[in-house]
C-alpha cells in the first residue's frame, strides 16, 4: 500500500510493460496512428488557425471571397487531400493490419504440440483456468485448475478457449495488449506467448455486473523449469480436489481442433 | 411544382386559442420543438449531474459525496455504492443520448427549424408531432419510474448486453422499465422521422430545391432516413429483450454449453446495427448546423455545397454497414472482422471531405467571431480530436487492445459529448433570438463558450490518455487494479476540469432564463443572413409565413457582388436582384 500511496499523485502516461511475442505489433498500429493522425491534425489546425488570423473581419477586411468553391480546382484539391488521407493512413493501416491479423493474432496454435492449452471458463465475478494435465484430456482428473491465476510458460504458444456461464465477461491482458470476450453458448479463442517471466493482472473488459470491478486475477510467466515445478504441484493439489460429482468438472469441454 | 404550389395556396389556418392547445397539446412545430428542447435541456442537467457523480468516486474511489450525497445515497452514509455506481453510468449513458440529446438536436431544433427552413407552415403531420413529443413523455416517465422500484434503476450499462440485461443478469422492474423506455423513445423517434421527411419532400417552398437547402435542412433529411430504417431495428432488439425478461423466452439468453438456448450475440448484433447509426443520426444535424454557420461567420457561400451534400450521403449509406466495429473481440469471423475494418475506414473519406470543406469556407472569408461561431470552431477542433481517434478503433489490431478502455470513453465523449454539444450550444446562441424573440447576452456567451471548450477537452482528451494505458471502463474503483494505481492522479485531474465544466453551464442556464425577459429584443435579421426563418417577425406568428415565400438561390449567398448596391454582403433567398451571369 505504501507504494501505492506513493503512486497516488503520479501521472503515467505510458503504456504497460508489453511483455508478449506479438503486442509490439499493436505498439507499433498505436505509434503509426498517433503520428499520421497527428501530423493531419496539426495541418487542419494550422489551416484552420491561419484563416482565422489572416482572414478575420476587420477594418479593411469586411467583404469575403464569393466563391462557392465548385471550381474543378477547388474539388480536385479537395478530393486530392482527402485521397492523400486515405491512403497514407487508412490504407497503409489495413493492409498492415490485415498482415498482422493473419500472420499472428489469427494464426491459432492448433498444430503445435508444445501450445499450452487452457480452457477459460468466466462467471459473475471469477475466473478459471484449466489446463488438460498429464493425459492431454480435459474433464478428467489430472486437470490443473486455478483460479483468478493463470500460471504459463514463458517461450511456449498459450492457446486459450473460453466460455462464460451466466454474463458476457472480456478476458483482458493489457500487459500483452490484448482482450477476447467470453461469451454464453459460444466457445471463443485467442492466444499469445510471453517473452519474459513476470506476474501482471488480468482483467474483465465488458461489463459485467455490479461485481465487473472485482473480476481481477493475475497472469504469472515463469521459465520453463519454474513452470514445470509449478506444474506438478498444481497437479496434486488439483488431483485432491477433484470432485467428479462437484459442478467444476462440467466446466470442462473436450478440445478441439479450430473452434 | 404543382403539388406544392396547391399548398401554398391553402388557406392559412386559424390560430388556437385555449391555454392547453396554444402551450401544451400544440400541434404547432414551434412549441413542440420548444416542448423538446425544455425537456431535453432538463435531462442534459440530470445526465450531467450523474456524470459529476461518476467523477467523484473515480476521483475518490469511495468517499462521501459532498453536498448532495445524504440525500442520493442516504443508505450507504453518503457514499456511491457498487450498485449506485453501476446505475449511474447505465443512467448517464441512456438519458444523454435518448433522453437529452436526441431531444435536443432532432426534436427540439430539427422541429422548430425544419419548416421554417424550407419555407412552410407546419409539419406535414402536425398530430403526429404532437404525439411524438408525448409518447417521448410516457417514455421519460416510465424511465424515472424506475428509479422507485424494488431492486432499484437498469444496471445493465446503457448498452444492456445481454445476458446481462435479461432477467438473469439484472432481475427487477427496473431494468423492464428501462427496455420499454427505450422501446416508446423509439416510437416517437421514428414518428418524428417519418413526419421530417415527407415535410421535406412534400412542403418545400416553390423553388426550393434540392441544392438549395440549407445545410441543416440535409443534416435533418438524412438523419430522418436513417431513424426510419434503424430505430425499428432497436425496436426488434426491446421486443425480443422484453419477451425474455417478461415471459421466459431465450432469444438471447444462453447457458454455458454452446449451440444450446438463444444468442447473445444477436442481442450485439441487433443493437450495433442501430447503435452505429445513432452516431451518425446525431451528428448529421451537428454536421449541417455547422455548414451553415461556417458560412454564416464567415460571411461567405459554403465552399463546395455539392461535395459536401455528397459527404453526408455517402455517410448515410456507409453507417449502416460499419456496426461490426464494435464486436471485434467477440470473435467476429475473420472475414466479418477485416470487411467492418476496412468499411470503417472507408467512411473517413466523406467526414474528411467535409471538414476540408469546412476549412475551405473559413479561407479567405471575413471572419466574425460571434458566440455562435466560437462553438462552431470549438466543434471543428474536437470533431476533429473524435474522428480521428476513431481510427485506431477501426483497426482491429489496435481496437484488441483499446476496446472497452476509457480510449473508447474519450473517442465517443468527444464526438457525442463534445463535437454535439458544441454545436448545440452554437444552435443556440444563433437560433435563440428567433425562438424568444430576444438575445442572449454576447458576453456571457463567450465566456461560457471558453469555459466549455477548455475544460471539455481536458476531461474527454484526458479520458484518451488513460485510455491508451489500458483502464478499463465502467469500474467501480479503479484502484483494485494495481496497474491503474499511478493513474489516480490523472483520474482526480480529469474529474476536476470535469467540475468545472459542469459548473460552467451554470452561466449558460443564467444567460438562458435571465435573457427569456432581460435580453436585448432581437432585430429582425441579427447574424444578417439570407435563410427563410429570417424573413418573418421573431417569434414566428402560429402559421410562420403570410405567403409562402418564392425561393430564388442557395442559401449561403454571402458576399455575392449583386449586394453592394443594397448596401451588405449578403442576399435573401427569395430577393430578386440583379445577378451577373456567373
Amino acid at each position: 500500500m505504501a507504494v501505492a500511496a506513493r503512486n497516488d499523485a503520479a501521472v503515467r502516461i505510458v503504456l504497460p510493460r508489453d511483455i508478449s511475442l506479438d503486442g509490439h505489433l499493436v505498439d507499433r498500429a498505436l505509434g503509426y496512428l498517433t503520428v499520421t493522425t497527428g501530423i493531419a491534425f496539426a495541418v487542419a489546425l494550422g489551416v484552420m488557425l491561419a484563416a482565422l488570423i489572416l482572414h478575420r473581419a476587420r477594418a479593411g477586411r469586411t467583404w469575403a471571397q464569393h466563391t462557392h468553391g465548385n471550381r474543378p480546382r477547388d474539388r480536385a484539391l479537395t478530393f486530392a487531400v482527402a485521397l492523400i488521407l486515405f491512403v497514407g493512413i487508412d490504407v497503409t493501416l489495413a493492409v498492415r493490419a490485415k498482415g498482422d491479423l493473419e500472420a499472428h493474432f489469427w494464426r491459432y496454435p492448433d498444430h503445435d504440440p508444445t501450445a499450452l492449452r487452457v480452457e477459460v471458463m468466466a462467471r459473475q465475478w471469477a475466473w478459471s483456468f484449466r489446463t488438460a494435465g498429464p493425459d492431454g484430456r480435459f474433464g478428467t482428473p489430472d486437470d490443473v485448475v486455478t483460479l483468478n491465476e493463470l500460471d504459463v510458460p514463458v517461450g511456449r504458444p498459450v492457446y486459450l478457449k473460453l466460455r462464460a456461464r451466466d454474463v458476457v465477461h472480456s478476458l483482458y491482458l493489457p500487459n500483452f495488449r490484448f482482450k477476447i470476450d467470453a461469451i454464453p453458448g459460444s466457445i471463443t479463442r485467442a492466444w499469445f506467448q510471453a517473452v519474459a517471466p513476470g506476474r501482471t493482472e488480468v482483467g474483465c473488459a465488458q461489463h459485467c455486473g455490479v461485481g465487473h470491478n472485482r473480476m481481477r486475477g493475475e497472469l504469472v510467466a515463469r521459465d520453463e523449469g519454474d513452470y514445470r515445478a509449478w506444474l506438478a504441484r498444481a497437479e496434486t493439489e488439483s488431483r485432491l480436489r477433484f470432485d467428479a460429482a462437484a459442478g467444476s468438472a462440467a466446466d470442462a469441454w473436450d478440445w478441439e481442433t479450430g473452434l | 411544382m404543382t403539388a406544392a404550389t396547391t399548398l401554398a395556396d391553402e388557406p392559412i389556418p386559424p390560430a388556437p386559442t385555449g391555454f392547453l392547445r396554444r402551450h401544451v397539446f400544440s400541434t404547432d412545430h414551434k412549441v413542440i420543438g420548444r416542448q423538446f428542447l425544455f425537456l431535453g435541456l432538463t435531462f442534459l442537467a440530470v445526465g450531467g449531474i450523474m456524470a459529476m457523480l461518476i467523477r467523484w468516486q473515480l476521483a475518490r474511489p469511495g468517499a462521501p459525496v459532498p453536498l448532495v450525497g445524504k440525500l442520493f445515497f442516504a443508505s450507504a452514509g453518503g457514499v456511491i455504492s457498487p450498485p449506485a455506481y453501476t446505475a449511474l453510468f447505465t443512467m448517464h449513458g441512456t438519458i444523454m443520448i435518448f433522453f437529452a440529446v436526441t431531444p435536443i438536436v432532432i426534436g427540439g431544433f430539427g422541429n422548430f427549424l425544419l419548416p421554417l427552413l424550407i419555407g412552410a407552415r407546419d409539419m406535414a403531420f402536425p398530430r403526429l408531432n404532437m404525439a411524438s413529443f408525448w409518447t417521448l413523455a410516457v417514455a421519460t416517465g416510465l424511465l424515472c419510474a424506475s428509479f422507485f422500484v424494488p431492486l432499484g434503476p437498469p444496471q445493465a450499462g446503457w448498452t444492456a448486453y445481454a445476458t446481462l440485461s435479461t432477467a438473469l443478469g439484472t432481475p427487477g422492474a427496473g431494468q423492464t422499465l428501462w427496455v420499454i423506455a427505450i422501446y416508446l423513445n423509439g416510437a416517437s423517434s421514428v414518428m418524428g422521422a417519418v413526419n421530417y421527411i415527407t415535410t421535406v419532400l412534400r412542403l418545400r417552398a416553390p423553388g426550393m430545391s434540392w441544392l438549395r437547402l440549407p445545410l441543416t435542412v440535409w443534416g435533418l433529411f438524412l438523419t430522418s432516413i436513417l431513424n426510419a430504417l434503424f430505430v425499428p431495428v432497436l425496436g426488434a432488439a426491446m421486443v425480443l429483450l422484453l419477451f425474455d425478461r417478461l415471459f421466459g423466452t431465450q432469444f438471447f439468453v444462453a447457458g454455458t454449453t454452446p449451440g444450446a438456448g438463444g444468442d447473445p450475440i444477436l442481442y450485439q448484433h441487433l443493437f450495433w446495427l442501430f447503435g452505429h447509426p445513432e452516431v451518425y443520426i446525431l451528428i448529421l444535424p451537428a454536421w449541417g448546423i455547422i455548414g451553415d454557420l461556417l458560412s454564416f461567420f464567415a460571411r461567405k457561400p459554403a465552399f463546395g455545397y455539392r461535395v459536401t451534400v455528397g459527404a453526408l450521403i455517402g455517410v448515410v449509406v456507409l453507417s449502416s454497414v460499419v456496426y461490426g466495429h464494435h464486436m471485434f473481440t467477440t470473435g467476429l469471423s475473420p472475414l466479418l472482422g477485416e470487411s467492418f475494418m476496412v468499411l470503417t475506414m472507408i467512411i473517413s473519406v466523406p467526414t474528411s471531405l467535409l471538414v476540408l470543406n469546412w476549412l475551405g469556407t473559413l479561407w479567405r472569408g471575413a471572419i466574425r467571431f460571434n458566440t455562435p461561431m466560437l462553438f462552431c470552431l470549438g466543434m471543428v477542433f474536437t470533431f476533429g480530436v473524435g474522428g480521428l481517434t476513431g481510427l485506431y478503433l477501426a483497426d482491429v489490431v489496435a481496437d484488441i487492445y483499446l476496446h472497452d478502455t476509457y480510449f473508447v470513453v474519450g473517442h465517443f465523449h468527444l464526438i457525442m459529448a463534445a463535437a454535439l454539444l458544441l454545436s448545440l450550444f452554437a444552435a443556440t446562441y444563433f437560433w435563440y433570438p428567433k425562438m424568444f424573440g430576444r438575445m442572449l447576452n454576447e458576453r456571457l456567451g463567450k465566456l461560457h463558450f471558453w469555459l466549455t471548450f477548455v475544460p471539455l477537452n481536458l476531461v474527454f482528451i484526458g479520458q484518451l490518455i488513460i485510455g491508451a494505458q489500458g483502464m478499463q471502463r465502467r469500474l467501480y474503483d479503479p484502484s483494485v487494479y494495481e496497474a491503474w494505481r499511478p493513474l489516480a492522479g490523472l483520474n482526480r485531474g480529469i474529474s476536476h476540469a470535469a467540475y468545472l465544466l459542469g459548473a460552467a453551464q451554470l452561466l449558460f442556464v443564467w444567460n438562458f432564463f435571465m435573457s427569456l425577459w432581460r435580453g436585448r429584443p432581437a432585430p429582425p435579421n441579427p447574424w444578417e443572413v439570407g435563410t427563410l426563418e429570417w424573413s418573418v417577425p421573431s417569434p414566428p406568428p402560429h402559421h410562420n409565413f403570410d405567403t409562402i415565400p418564392v425561393v430564388v438561390r442557395g442559401p449561403h449567398e454571402m458576399a455575392n457582388p449583386a449586394a453592394k448596391p443594397l448596401g451588405r454582403d449578403w442576399l435573401s433567398q427569395t430577393e430578386l436582384v440583379e445577378e451577373p451571369p456567373r
